[in-house]
């Protein structure tokens, strides 16, 4: 992973010189304290961050330069992955002070408009919903917990041993590979179990794609990644349910491993909305 | 080896970031909602774009998931639907049955 010098990059204050848009990172309806918000670095080249007033909730907003987050400019920008993460990472950070007093339903990556009037008419607008997401959210985490398998190679029974004519051969390829296939599959049983146990504790769960070797920087499978939205006053069971689970986990080969707390992005969704709704409704 | 060692060790009141090493989470989480609302700037096309990066970065996890035989996320009811998954595994059926006509024509031959 490269480190990156753009997350110190200085907000340029309010008299830019060139056209802006706003920029909206994330709602609340807790807002942020001023000197919290001040000091946060948003996009490359924006204004300070600042909160916009939306009926009963707040908008966490930064003005852009327009050229830099047009639509040529910005695909040109998103498709290299250095720009990528920058973008990705000033969002965060915008999403992480909104979140800093209370609830937040991050916005998606680069949610522009025209002006503050029409950002906070978007976000009036869909109030309801907004609102009952935050509640949703409110005193809740998400926490990652990913589960690796086992390596390739760890079975037993190299193919070397015994007599080296050529049906015991083949016979221990055959024996190898069957066996590989069966710790295949105690490995994804156990992460099931994992998942299965950890449900346990949380109000929801979602699961993500397995990320690929590549993204994991890993040699070794990624057979589950998941996330979970956890009350705080659980976390500590929570965490020491998984603790447990990587000890056991250990045993059969495969890891697990925890990340958070994290802002719930995986459950600030309005179809998550629509869903615990459609469940009240049913009650 | 876990990550037992960089786990919080008590109760935080605040959100915290992500851990330094975890782009890839990140990343996930960030452009699992979708990139760009076209709030009133025309941004349609690069909708579209923006979100095969997204795939992009994610599609060889695909892969390499089911290199390892693991499909079951496919079809577990408990992930969100996704337009492309179902048509991820009809793809998969299809080259599925095409390998195994391939593997018998072969095998006929081979007995000839």
């Amino acid at each position: 992973m490269s480190t990156l010098p753009a997350d110190r990059a200085p907000a340029t204050g309010p008299d830019l010189p060139h056209p802006t848009v706003t920029c909206a990172f994330a709602v609340t309806d807790t807002p942020p304290r001023n000197e919290a918000v001040s000091v946060t670095p948003g996009h490359d080249g924006g204004g300070p961050l600042r909160v916009l007033a939306a009926g009963p909730l707040y908008l966490l907003v930064q003005d852009v330069p327009a050229a830099a987050f047009g639509e040529e400019a910005l695909a040109e920008r998103l498709n290299r992955p250095d720009e990528l993460e920058r973008c990705a990472r000033a969002h965060h950070r915008g999403v992480e002070t909104a979140a800093s007093a209370g609830p937040v339903v991050p916005l998606p990556m680069a949610t522009l408009y025209l002006d503050d009037h029409n950002a906070v008419r978007a976000v009036t607008a869909r109030a309801a919903s907004l609102r009952t997401l935050l509640d949703r959210l409110r005193n809740r985490t998400e926490w990652a917990v990913k589960v690796h398998g086992p390596g390739t190679g760890h079975a037993s029974g190299a193919a070397g041993d015994g007599p080296a004519d050529g049906r015991s051969y083949l016979r221990r390829v055959s024996e190898r590979r069957r066996s590989e296939r069966e710790e295949r599959e105690r490995a994804l049983a156990r992460a099931h179990a994992v998942d299965r146990e950890l449900r346990r504790y949380a109000v929801a769960a979602t699961r993500h794609r397995p990320q690929s070797e590549q993204l994991t920087g890993r040699s070794v499978p990624q057979l589950l990644n998941a996330a979970y939205l956890v009350d705080d006053r659980r976390r500590a069971e929570f965490v020491r349910a998984v603790g447990e689970l990587a000890r056991d986990a250990h045993r059969s080969a495969v890891e697990v491993t925890l990340s958070g707390p994290w802002i719930p992005y995986s459950f600030a969704r309005s179809d998550e909305a629509e869903r615990v709704a459609q469940q009240e409704a049913g009650a | 080896m876990t990550d037992l060692g960089t786990w919080p060790a008590g109760p935080q009141t605040e959100p915290a970031g992500p851990p330094s090493g975890s782009l890839a989470d990140l990343l996930e989480r960030v452009l699992d909602k979708g990139i760009v609302i076209a709030g009133d700037i025309k941004i349609d096309l690069l909708d579209i774009e923006l979100l095969t990066i997204r795939l992009r970065l994610f599609i060889a996890s695909v892969e390499t998931a089911k290199k390892a035989g693991i499909d079951w996320w496919e079809t577990d009811p408990a992930l969100s639907s996704r337009a492309a998954r179902d048509a991820l595994s009809e793809e998969n059926a299809r080259l599925r049955a095409r390998l195994e006509a391939l593997e018998d024509a072969d095998t006929s031959e081979v007995a000839r």
